[in-house]
């Protein structure tokens, strides 16, 4: 009986194989359906086969164009049926943002590709996750698409880690994500940085837009060109000098040291004040409660923020045409700060005419 | 001991003495001859000492005896060790007037050219000659012209100095390309047309400089070739012609880009004929200050910065001039300016604000267009898929049979296309490998060279030197007296030094023999007693009963007596011919002595002396 597969299947767009030999060259071998040049040029750099052999990572994924990339690397170990390989890395670029799934299906890919030393095997694998959305594997069973929810991806990475390494100043987080500012974030491990800035999108959950996020970003002018499109983003950097790039970020945060920045351009719409001292309490209480699990949290934040938006729809309800100007702002005599930010927001929000 | 005299007269002829040449033996050197070799060694030795002693022995018998105790004191200050006095130089014996003179000579200090340690290489010997000439003109005083000798007259006016003019020579053997063979035309043209150096020259004195020029241009560029083809040249493996044509393409290259680079921002340039100069030196500057040849230039030179900067100084005092200019206005302008201002800042306002409204719709706009298109695409699937409704069942199975068939397609072409790859990729790795070792093989073989380079020029300086050496011994050689023959010496040394060699093996050979003889002697006369004791036993027993038994006991003992005496007598013989011949021996050397003849001297001097003592009391009881 085919169990036939949801259209989510269409999210994925192509698989292909980079290797690296006995050379010491790392080649793009083999894909399908097809890359372009461009795409492939930026996949072989964030291939960790082509930086020097420094690190090795086995799993990294970014966005580049609006499109997914999962890279799997796995080194050949004795025996195999391929010969003069060292290294390879299976690519999948697909449309949405679900890591564990396409974890765990290259991961399925580079076991065929050993034991088989053909590609062809893994694309007959490929199309039947493609076709029917299930994948028999020699070992763990099969590989369904189903089990993999993309709710279960928005809330894998931990809430409760990033404010118990920044406490209050998330809320400077927070409200960069509102205000759909550009956020960079910089690791010098990769695995770090992907695993935090996956979380980032959830403090804005009503959203629910992990577009904005571009978690490996080289300072290429291809990748900042692409980044530029954008208006509100969140970047992850491995590259330190990005700090020294102010014409890039309205945020900078570094990991390692733990700290936030915010740039001067930005400062005058990121001021804060008594509404964002509130709310930042509600997240540290909500985080530092034992009890309560990380979607839990996620949800307190989620309740907050619509509170906020509800007040905000009705001050907007009150103008013509439900959109909000400064003036109609100005007549309710919040204070500056809760003033500005709401005018911000609004804009944000699309609730905003001038 | 002929090479021995033969020696000592020459050494005595270098130290100034006038040895006649029919006198080739100390033997025959009589005692004034003597005096004069003493002193006249001791003289080089010790100019002090020799001062004090006369060149020759004076006639008086007590001035002779006083002069000879003084030359036997200096000798012995000198350093003498054996036994001297005056006898040595009045009554003199050859063995020790040879071993004297010998001693002397031996102390006479060595000929010490202070030239001979430095080399005298032909240009060293030149420039001493030149240095020695400056430094002789150097020294003499400078006069007024009219006072000059006119030896001097052309060092020490200016009329003999050359401005240093240099023109172009034309030379038939060039050697910038040893295998570019000339044409036929060139040769003839160079036999029978090109005048010789000499007349390419207009004027006379530029013919010197034009020559060291034309030498040193090319002695130079024979330089850097090797010295680039020796570090970069091998380094780019080409051929010297590729690597030649290499170079002048990338040359020709720059200067374009240098030139063309000068020539668009000058024609912009509102100062263009000012510029102009400034620009040509800029260019020659950047021409200079630029990259090895080993990279190619890149177009921000230092020339197109200067010119940039030099524009924008020109643009700021432009500005600069407009803002003196507008400075001058008074004050009741000023509240027009600034209202000018506001109502400028308020048009760019509202033209912000115009571009933030379209800003917000063009965003509004993408998110729309992009949700429409996923939409649209949607539409397209859910449409087909309601055509399909009706007939549900046999639809779902066509497409299911449409997707595998289109699976079993994608994957059939997929196993093909590897057929094509996995080929390919290898091929590509198997030829990169080839490519790398090759690489390491040549980088190796490149180092070799490297090393056979640096080799080779250690053993061309070496060569240098020792050819030098060899021209410098060689001068030496030639400038040595000639009249002592060393090599006829070293002859006789090693003739001499084989012969003895030879003695000593026959001596060891007679030696070995005479210890031979003397065991042989040994053995015998030990088995002669042995069998006489055997023998006189035995007889002695039967002599006590038989008569003529005891007869031949008694011959046997006279028999032994006999020998035994013969024997003795033979040792004697032998001992006394040795001392015969030691006795002959010292006769020989008593002989030479001649004592006889000073015995002879000695008395008739004596006799002398007392005449002279007797003569200088009565002079005295006289006086």
């Amino acid at each position: 009986v085919w169990n036939m597969a949801a259209p989510e299947t269409q999210l994925m767009l192509s698989v292909g194989l980079i290797e690296k030999d006995v050379n010491g060259d790392t080649l793009w071998v083999w894909c399908y359906p097809s890359v372009g040049g461009e795409l492939r040029r930026i996949l072989l750099s964030k291939c960790c086969l082509t930086q020097d052999g420094r690190d090795f990572h086995t799993f990294v994924f970014g966005q580049f164009s609006r499109t997914w990339y999962y890279i799997t690397t796995v080194e050949v170990q004795e025996p195999t049926a391929l010969n003069k390989v060292t290294h390879f890395s299976v690519v999948i670029t697909a449309k949405d943002f679900n890591p564990e799934k396409y974890a765990a299906l290259s991961r399925i890919l580079c076991r065929m590709y050993v034991k088989h030393g053909s590609p062809v095997k893994m694309m007959e694998a490929y199309i039947t996750v493609l076709t029917k959305g299930i994948c028999h594997s020699d070992e763990n069973g099969s590989f369904l698409i189903k089990d993999y929810d993309v709710r279960k991806a928005y809330l894998a990475g931990s809430v409760k880690d990033v404010v118990s390494q920044f406490g209050m100043e998330t809320i400077i987080l927070y409200t960069a994500l509102m205000l759909k500012k550009r956020i960079i974030v910089h690791h010098p491990r990769i695995e770090a940085l992907l695993e935090f800035t996956r979380i980032l999108p959830a403090l804005v959950w009503h959203r629910k837009d992990w577009s904005i996020l571009h978690p490996y970003v080289h300072p290429t002018d291809a990748e900042l060109e692409d980044l530029k499109k954008c208006p509100g983003y969140i970047a992850g950097f491995v590259d330190p000098d990005v700090s020294n790039r102010t014409d890039l970020f309205d945020v900078f945060v570094n990991l390692p040291d733990s700290t936030i920045t915010v740039s001067q351009s930005a400062k005058e719409a990121m001021t804060m004040g008594k509404l964002h001292k509130d709310i930042g309490q509600l997240i540290v209480q909500s985080a530092e409660d034992a009890e309560r699990s990380d979607s839990q949290v996620i949800k307190d934040i989620s309740v907050k923020t619509k509170e906020i938006l509800a007040n905000l729809v009705a001050l907007a309800d009150e103008c013509e045409d439900s959109k909000i100007t400064l003036e109609g702002l100005k007549q309710h005599h919040f204070p500056p700060v809760t003033e500005n930010f709401l005018f911000h927001l609004a804009a944000a929000e699309q609730l905003l005419r001038i | 001991m002929e090479e021995v005299d033969k020696i000592l007269i020459h050494a005595l002829k270098q130290v100034g003495m006038d040895v006649s040449e029919d006198i080739d033996g100390v033997k025959q050197f009589s005692s004034e001859l003597i005096v004069e070799a003493v002193v006249a060694c001791i003289r080089v030795i010790d100019p002090g000492l020799g001062s004090a002693l006369p060149s020759s022995l004076p006639p008086g018998m007590s001035a002779r005896f006083r002069v000879g105790m003084s030359l036997a004191q200096a000798c012995q200050e000198i350093g003498y060790k054996g036994e001297i006095g005056y006898q040595t130089f009045l009554y003199s014996s050859e063995p020790e007037i040879r071993s004297l003179l010998m001693f002397l000579v031996e102390k006479l200090p060595r000929e010490s050219a202070e030239a001979s340690d430095q080399p005298t290489g032909k240009s060293v010997v030149l420039q001493r000659a030149i240095t020695a000439a400056i430094k002789a003109q150097l020294t003499i005083p400078w006069l007024p012209p009219k006072c000059r000798l006119p030896l001097n007259c052309e060092t020490q006016s200016q009329g003999a100095m050359n401005s240093f003019h240099v023109q172009p020579l034309s030379l038939p053997h060039c050697t910038k390309d040893p295998s570019k063979k000339h044409t036929k035309d060139m040769k003839d043209y160079q036999r029978d047309i090109l005048p010789p150096v000499t007349s390419q020259i207009s004027s006379h004195a530029s013919m010197v400089s034009s020559i060291l020029e034309q030498h040193t241009a090319e002695l130079s560029a024979a330089q850097e070739w090797d010295n680039e083809w020796n570090s970069q040249g091998l380094l780019s493996r080409l051929t010297p012609q590729e690597y030649r044509s290499r170079k002048l393409t990338r040359l020709y290259k720059r200067i374009e880009d240098q030139l063309r680079s000068a020539a668009l921002p000058s024609s912009d340039s509102a100062f263009g004929v000012s510029g102009a100069t400034s620009d040509l030196s800029e260019l020659l500057q950047a021409f200079k200050g630029s990259v090895p040849p080993g990279h190619i230039l890149t177009k921000g030179t230092h020339f197109t910065h200067t010119q940039k900067f030099t524009f924008t100084q020109v643009g700021n005092s432009a500005l600069g001039a407009k803002l003196m200019g507008t400075g001058h206005q008074s004050g009741g302008d000023v509240q027009l300016g600034q209202q000018e201002e506001l109502s400028s800042l308020q048009q760019q306002f509202q033209q912000l604000c115009s571009e933030v409204d379209q800003l917000a719709v063009l965003d509004e706009l993408k998110q729309r267009e992009l949700g429409n298109t996923e939409r649209e695409e949607k539409i397209q699937v859910k449409k087909k898929t309601i055509d399909l409704l009706p007939d549900a069942e046999n639809s779902l199975l066509k497409l299911q049979a449409l997707v595998e068939a289109s699976t079993k397609r994608v994957v059939n072409l997929a196993s093909q296309w590897e057929k094509h790859r996995a080929p390919l990729i290898d091929e590509f790795r198997r030829l990169k490998e080839i490519c790398s070792s090759k690489d390491l093989e040549s980088s190796k073989k490149l180092s070799e060279i490297k090393s056979l380079h640096g080799k080779i020029r250690v053993s061309t300086e070496e060569a240098k030197k020792k050819e030098d050496a060899y021209k410098q011994l060689v001068t030496e050689l030639e400038n040595l007296p000639q009249d002592v023959s060393r090599s006829a010496y070293t002859q006789r040394i090693l003739e001499i030094v084989s012969n003895i060699k030879k003695q000593k093996e026959e001596i060891t050979k007679i030696l070995s023999d005479t210890k031979g003889l003397q065991k042989e002697i040994n053995n015998l006369t030990g088995k002669l007693d042995r069998t006489f004791a055997v023998t006189d036993e035995l007889v002695f027993k039967d002599a006590k009963k038989d008569e003529s038994v005891r007869k031949s006991y008694k011959y046997l003992a006279a028999l032994h007596e006999n020998c035994n005496q013969l024997i003795q007598t033979i040792e004697d013989t032998g001992t006394i011919l040795r001392e015969i011949r030691d006795l002959e021996e010292q006769i020989e050397t008593e002989n030479g002595n001649k004592t006889v003849a000073n015995l002879e001297r000695i008395l008739e001097d004596y006799k002398a002396i007392r005449q002279e003592n007797s003569a200088l009391t009565a002079k005295v009881r006289e006086g």
